[in-house]
């Protein structure tokens, strides 16, 4: 996942006033001044643009033709118009990876959400020691995923993990996590839930905090138990906060790949029945492994378009509720 | 297979000058990447292998008698990581050493793109003929004998390690040639399995169906057919394969009676496996010792013995060493190819690492024959492994085998979890193939 | 809505019984902190043991005193090259970080406050761009390395990352928000050229985003995996490259391969523990949030 962004829209400030070319009234200092009012705003946003033109834009539309080809690293290069697209769109096992991926999605993303929420509520009371508290609970953002999935794996291994030791002391003897399509997408969802529960948990927190507390207070007169309050008060409130981590642990779950991956033993197919394989493995498994880079093209675009669409469904959504509120 | 890698379009030239032209604009300096710049006239080769090669020694030795040669080793230890970085490399045109490994799986896939390696008959490689298998060596020549990929290193013969620890346990004999003499064929392993399995708990018999699969299938298709997923012309075989289908059925047959510990070869857990002794044989080809050894660890010395294979002879693996077109000094690493693959040093390789030689010169020489290995209770590695060698046959393995046996070993993979019945694992497994072929 | 923390220092009944952590609070932040810290506690723990460490019942759950000897064969370990791993990382974390800073809070900043033709066009292009997905590009990307010749060599892991559309767009949020547009008039009428104005009147008020900016820019970089898996050779490896190298041992070490992790951890851990407080701050001021 990459870093997930917290976007809300907010009415923005009125932009500055034209620049008053006061300071140019004329000849060499004043054409200077013209430009640089005129060109900067240019000069200050071309790196990006730049940058992104080479690595970013330049790899997508390139994709798009790669797609377009039966492309093999070594041998053939073969126009074939939208053939790719309309073998992965007819490959079961690309439905197989986007089952997967939707399914660790939902498995992943529902309970980090709600254990975030839960743990901001708890954060949100006054205690001792809060700023230690965050960061005890910020710290699994800072390992790498490579780091949490060699660490995790070990914990879920069949034989010496530590997981099925304690499994042991209730009856469960020698599960094997990656066998089966529930368990491994269980312990992939931990791997993924343990690292970035604590950061969304802050983003709600800091949400709750900006909820008046004459909102709490009237209600508690009214006789309302905590618990009332954090279903009518708080919950409500948080709505398009809720909406917008949704989204962007959309982009994030689409695109889930080292966990699985790692969790695997570096095993492009996703498990023995590719009961793990999300569509970036795929991708993946296709260009890297089959080198049909025609067909890894035509996943990637399809991921994106899913992407797209699951954001823009997410949207519609958000300002609907959005629009409630305001 | 079809045309040579074709050059990029320009409009990518023109991209790639733009991006460059950006960079030293921003001052990102160039690293020194990995090269053979020579600098007062000392040539850097480098060397690319995977898992073991035993090279060290030889490498000093080469260095030492040639001056002007720095060697750069790099070594990949995960085959499944090497080939997709190798085959990017070969394709991109950079990036290979000087000289690199190729695994006989890798190897068929690049006999279909020749023009991508050094013709090591260019190189006075002809004359070295007689120092290798026959099939070893026809193995890298392509087809119509003009050109030479790759010179053989070594074969991967084949026996079965066992514990001799729990062998006792079970009250089965230890000695290496009554074991041997227990299963003259699979059906007598299967048998063994089963009193075994009667008498030990904690530990299974079997490491598990694919490192199993995987040795009867290379012992099966050398003794008959001599082909594994794909003929010599290519076609996907596998369904119609008899020796696919006998060391699939054995497979199977062992997994049914309950003798596998269900683990997959190479994996962190098959070897935590065999440092916890969690089963009692492996089938081992000769590279396959090195591998035991480091993972069982020394509170295991002297606890694992070798026997003979049951079902005959048989060669499981083995590599070449290849010069690619790319490289900047093809003359002095086919001559570093020449003498790494050269009988002496297959015999100084033998016994750093017990890569069995693809030289009958070699096989027959008495430091090889006589070569006892101290951790396998001392067993007479060099006659078991060098003595079933020379009657090795050629085994045809074609382009897609590596990934077409992915899928076979997918499929036993799920039959081991429970999630597949057999007749439902054969028949994914040879959908799967298809879909890898075509 | 300006989002800031009330801190409501009145005392009194209501608000202790409105605010205050009940038992069930505190067991459950406590459970949780165990649970976060648990992994990374067990990855120092296996750091310092054997590799006997895995198969022995119950697992030990104390330090052992073997790091020493863990540490020199994870340094003198030959495949995994991890000096250089860590070096390159630095360097690569490092590059990334400064100029991600420089060139986004240029960008954002004239999102923000500069008026120009297309600006809108080209926020909005900018934000889709957000939305594409990283991995995508990957394999046009490594095309394109290799092409150029770059593959194995570091600056394929720093030049397409040197500024990101996250970076800009939270720049330029956190401008907005926290840049009056009297102070560039001000300065406008004392005759600073633009440049200038953002190197003496932008810059320091953007401070506090471009910390975290930063901590959050070196983290993804130090911990990116993919795209130096794909594009580097195993001579030349990143951090997280070398801990994969480790991983992919035929022989698998689990003290060695936690040894790696806790090493390539500890680093990121130290600034986190130096700049924590910054961060959260970043992330409940709405620096991240915009």
């Amino acid at each position: 996942m990459s870093a997930p962004v917290h976007v809300r829209s907010r009415p923005s400030p009125k932009a500055a006033p034209p620049p008053s070319g006061r300071a140019g009234g004329g000849g060499w200092s004043g054409r200077l001044s013209r430009w640089d009012i005129r060109f900067s705003p240019y000069l200050f946003i071309s790196p990006y643009f730049l940058l992104f033109a080479l690595f970013g834009l330049f790899p997508m539309g390139y994709t798009l033709w790669v797609a377009m080809h039966d492309w093999e690293l070594i041998g053939s290069r073969e126009f074939t118009g939208l053939e790719n697209f309309r073998l992965v769109l007819t490959d079961p096992q690309f439905w197989n990876s986007v089952y997967n991926t939707a399914g660790m999605f939902v498995v992943a993303t529902v309970p980090q959400l709600v254990m975030a929420l839960l743990l901001a509520n708890a954060l949100n009371r006054r205690m001792r020691g809060q700023t230690l508290l965050r960061m005890g609970v910020l710290a699994p953002m800072v390992t790498s995923i490579a780091a949490v999935a060699i660490v995790f794996s070990q914990l879920f291994s069949r034989d010496f993990g530590l997981v099925n030791w304690v499994l042991g002391w209730f009856g469960v003897e020698g599960l094997d996590w990656a066998a089966q399509r529930w368990s491994a997408w269980l312990a992939i969802s931990v791997m993924v839930d343990w690292r970035w529960t604590g950061y969304n948990a802050l983003i709600y927190l800091a949400a709750m905090q900006s909820i008046p507390r004459d909102l709490y207070e009237a209600a508690a007169i009214d006789g309302a138990s905590r618990r009332r309050q954090f279903w009518t008060i708080t919950l409500p409130m948080l709505r398009p906060t809720i909406i917008f981590t949704a989204i962007i642990s959309t982009i994030g779950g689409f695109q889930l790949f080292t966990e699985p991956l790692l969790f695997g033993n570096g095993d492009m197919a996703g498990g023995s029945l590719r009961q793990f394989q999300t569509v970036t493995m795929y991708m993946f498994e296709n260009a890297f492994t089959r080198f049909d880079y025609g067909y890894a093209s035509a996943v990637s675009w399809l991921l994106f378009l899913l992407i797209l669409l699951g954001s823009l469904l997410n949207f519609l959504w958000l300002r609907r509720v959005g629009g409630g509120r305001a | 297979m079809r045309r040579p890698h074709p050059r990029a379009p320009r409009r990518f030239r023109t991209i790639s000058s733009l991006v460059t032209a950006a960079a030293l604009a921003l001052g990102a300096a160039a690293c020194g990447g990995g090269g053979s710049e020579s600098s007062n006239g000392t040539i850097t080769l480098t060397v690319d292998t995977f898992s073991t090669f035993g090279y060290e020694e030889l490498f000093a030795r080469y260095e030492a008698d040639h001056p002007g040669i720095k060697i750069k080793h790099r070594n990949v230890v995960q085959l499944d990581e090497y080939l997709p970085r190798l085959e990017r490399w070969i394709a991109a045109g950079r990036g290979a050493g000087d000289v690199v490994a190729l695994e006989e799986g890798i190897l068929t896939k690049f006999m279909a793109q020749p023009d991508r390696f050094v013709n090591l008959l260019d190189h006075g490689a002809g004359s070295m003929q007689g120092g290798f298998l026959d099939w070893k060596w026809k193995q890298a020549l392509t087809r119509d004998g003009k050109h030479l990929v790759g010179l053989g290193t070594d074969v991967g013969g084949l026996a079965m390690c066992y514990r001799t620890d729990l062998f006792a346990k079970a009250g089965l004999p230890t000695d290496r040639e009554k074991v041997g003499a227990l299963w003259r064929t699979w059906d007598d392993y299967i048998a063994t399995g089963r009193r075994y399995t009667g008498k030990v708990k904690d530990a299974k018999f079997v490491d598990g169906a694919v490192n199993l699969y995987n040795s009867i299938l290379a012992q099966q298709a050398s003794q008959t057919v001599g082909h594994t997923y794909f003929d010599t012309g290519d076609k996907l075989v596998a369904g119609t394969n008899p020796a696919v289908r006998s060391a699939w059925d054995t497979t199977v047959k062992m997994q049914q009676a309950g003798l596998s510990a269900g683990l997959k070869s190479f994996e962190p857990s098959w070897g935590t496996g065999l440092k916890e002794a969690r089963f009692a044989t492996i089938a081992c080809p000769s590279w396959m010792l090195g591998v035991i050894k480091e993972n069982a660890g020394a509170q295991a010395a002297g606890k694992w013995d070798v026997a003979a294979i049951p079902g005959g002879a048989g060669s499981r693996g083995g590599s070449f060493l290849a010069v690619p077109k790319q490289s900047a000094h093809p003359k002095e690493a086919a001559e570093l190819a020449k003498f790494l693959t050269g009988p002496d040093s297959q015999i100084t390789a033998f016994k750093a690492r017990n890569n069995l030689p693809s030289s009958p010169k070699a096989l027959g020489d008495p430091a090889v024959t006589s070569f006892r290995n101290e951790y396998f209770s001392d067993a007479p590695v060099g006659e078991i492994y060098a003595g079933g060698a020379k009657a090795l046959r050629p085994l045809y393995l074609g382009a897609d085998n590596n990934p077409v046996g992915q899928r076979f070993e997918d499929a036993l993979l799920a039959l081991e979890q429970g999630k597949l019945a057999p007749d439902a694992a054969w028949r994914k497994a040879l959908a799967d193939a298809e879909r890898e072929a075509r | 809505m300006i989002i800031t923390g009330p801190r409501g220092r009145r005392r009194g009944g209501t608000v202790a019984a409105l605010w205050g952590a009940g038992p069930l609070t505190r067991i459950m932040l406590a459970a949780t902190i165990v649970l976060s810290m648990f992994p990374i506690y067990w990855m120092f723990v296996v750091a310092t043991r054997t590799n006997d460490v895995v198969g022995s019942v119950p697992p030990p759950v104390v330090p052992g005193g073997e790091l020493g000897g863990n540490l020199a064969r994870l340094f003198g370990d030959e495949q995994a090259r991890f000096t250089l791993g860590l070096v390159n990382s630095a360097i690569a974390a490092s590059t990334v970080t400064v100029s991600t800073l420089l060139f986004a809070s240029l960008a954002g900043f004239a999102f923000a406050k500069l008026r120009f033709r297309g600006r809108n066009a080209a926020l909005l292009v900018m934000l889709a761009t957000m939305m594409v997905p990283v991995q995508m590009g990957i394999i046009p990307l490594y095309m394109l390395m290799a092409e150029i010749g770059w593959t194995g060599r570091l600056q394929a892991v720093i030049v397409p990352f040197l500024v990101t559309g996250f970076g800009v767009f939270m720049m330029r949020q956190y401008t907005l928000q926290a840049l009056p547009d009297e102070l560039i008039e001000a300065a406008r009428i004392d005759g600073c050229s633009t440049p200038r104005i953002y190197w003496s009147v932008v810059l320091p008020v953007l401070r506090p985003a471009m910390a975290v900016l930063g901590l959050f820019t070196f983290m993804q970089t130090w911990n990116e995996f993919i795209w130096p898996l794909a594009v580097l050779d195993p001579d030349n490896p990143t951090v997280q490259y070398s801990l994969n190298l480790l991983n992919g041992a035929y022989y698998t070490d689990y003290s060695l391969m936690f040894t790696g992790t806790a090493v390539a951890t500890l680093p990121l851990l130290a600034i986190f523990l130096l700049f924590g407080r910054q961060l959260i701050g970043g992330i409940m001021d709405g620096a991240l949030k915009a």
